[in-house]
């Protein structure tokens, strides 16, 4: 039923998944979007089913997106195993189990897709792009800069991060569909297939790793050229940057968000700019 | 004004990649700032704006429902104050500031669309393929939304911070190109907590 055709038209409509999002039912109506030619096709004989069948996957529905699949491919397995129910328990029993992977997956999904892509991954590829940045001589710290990067210096590093996070999330979108439709009753709807945990660790640790050398690599770049003039302005930036990171690594247990450490220094410096200077 | 409307246009379907369609990351900083940059013209400061907004907001994930600042609102919203000539440090703060305003403006909007998706589930249970014209319309309005959202926040604060400009002190200058050179070290000092193997 899962055929090559199928398998790219489920894929594609996936990318609509959060389409409508909203905090009753979450990404119900992207999900009975991303099923409708499956259940089409399943259901071509019986077409006075759509409204019954639609109605389900119409009800709460909320994991992450690129995770997503294996929620869909083994809900449509388990969506044939429906259609092909002989008698009403059977049909009911199947409806059980249907409702029963639906939520316990999504959750699964949500909590895997989260640590990785969000949690791991999507920093992991800013960290990339910065070091690339960095390497290139792209300066972009300062407000004005006589020096102006060429068109690859700039770009490269943006469609490196970009192919990168990409290549990985489509790759899992992609496979997460079929492994999940065509995984054995006991191979826990192909989630099993890759090694999640050691994955994010490692993703973690290079992180951890990276971040620290930018970091390094950051204030040395900042202060670079600046040796021979050890005034006012090189110390200034010296204590901006030390003032900074140990603010930022302080508030990190108070849980502040940057954001608002920003806000509190835009005003902060107003005030000292206007009343000392 | 041509060039706002043409970065308001871009910005907003850009930030339709945040949540609503394709999640391919267009809307992140490093990836939105440098193309709305190619529509101003100043690709670098493009690439800055995207690079401080994503180091700003790393710390916040979308995770279980919560609702980040959109990078590519403040991207935009900072790239069109950019082209109306006010400085990048003002720029990205109303930029940032916008943001925060969008995903509180987002979170009303996810809770009144309730009303409006339970119509539309209603005319799909009727009529089944009433669902794909059902996700085109809420693209077009969650595009409309952002796209009236960005361009009243970029129009209303550029032309008042247009105004206000020749009469601002040499002070605030100061001030505010110093806080926004503070935004790539908070940001860059946030990266290593964030990738800390044991979560709290």
């Amino acid at each position: 039923m899962l055929t090559p055709w199928m398998h790219l038209r489920l894929f594609f409509r996936s990318f609509f998944l959060q389409t409508g999002w909203n905090y009753s039912k979450y990404q119900h109506v992207g999900l009975a979007f991303t099923v409708y030619p499956f259940i089409q096709k399943l259901y071509a004989q019986d077409c006075q089913n759509y409204p019954s069948v639609l109605q389900r996957y119409l009800e709460n529905f909320n994991t992450q997106p690129v995770m997503a699949s294996f929620c869909i491919g083994a809900l449509l397995k388990q969506e044939e195993y429906i259609a092909k129910a002989k008698t009403v328990a059977l049909h009911q029993e199947r409806l059980v189990e249907w409702n029963g992977i639906k939520r316990s997956l999504s959750i699964t999904a949500a909590s895997i897709g989260d640590r990785l892509f969000w949690g791991a991954l999507k920093p992991l590829t800013l960290l990339l792009a910065l070091c690339a940045w960095l390497l290139l001589d792209v300066n972009f710290f300062e407000t004005v800069s006589s020096y102006s990067p060429g068109t690859w210096e700039i770009w490269g590093a943006c469609l490196a991060a970009f192919f990168v996070f990409n290549v990985l999330a489509l790759f899992v979108k992609w496979k997460g569909i079929s492994l999940s439709y065509f995984a054995p009753n006991n191979g826990c709807f192909g989630l099993t297939q890759f090694d999640w945990n050691k994955t994010i660790y490692q993703a973690k640790r290079l992180g951890i790793i990276l971040s620290v050398i930018l970091l390094l690599w950051g204030v040395l770049y900042f202060i670079h050229g600046w040796e021979k003039m050890l005034g006012l302005q090189f110390i200034t930036r010296g204590v901006l940057v030390l003032f900074f990171v140990s603010i930022s690594f302080m508030t990190r247990d108070l849980r502040i968000p940057n954001m608002y450490i920003y806000i509190i220094a835009v005003i902060l410096f107003n005030l000292v700019c206007l009343f000392q200077l | 004004m041509d060039t706002i409307f043409w970065i308001c246009l871009l910005g907003s379907l850009l930030e339709l990649d945040t949540t609503y369609a394709f999640q391919l990351t267009f809307s992140r900083g490093i990836i939105a700032g440098p193309l709305l940059g190619l529509v101003t013209g100043d690709v670098m400061t493009g690439l800055q704006v995207g690079i401080f907004t994503e180091l700003l907001f790393i710390d916040i994930s979308p995770l279980g429902g919560l609702l980040p600042p959109s990078a590519a609102v403040c991207c935009t919203v900072s790239m069109a104050l950019c082209a109306l000539e006010i400085p990048v440090y003002f720029s990205f703060f109303f930029g940032a500031i916008s943001a925060v305003l969008f995903s509180v403006a987002e979170v009303l909007v996810r809770k009144h669309r309730i009303v409006w998706i339970q119509r539309q589930e209603e005319k799909i249970l009727k009529h089944p393929s009433h669902i794909t014209w059902t996700i085109l319309q809420a693209l077009f309005l969650s595009f409309l939304y952002t796209f009236l959202f960005v361009f009243g926040m970029s129009a209303s604060v550029g032309f008042s911070v247009e105004k206000l400009l020749p009469y601002l002190p040499e002070q605030i200058h100061i001030a505010s190109r110093f806080a926004y050179m503070a935004v790539p070290w908070v940001g860059m000092a946030a990266l290593i907590p964030l990738f800390r193997l044991k979560t709290r």
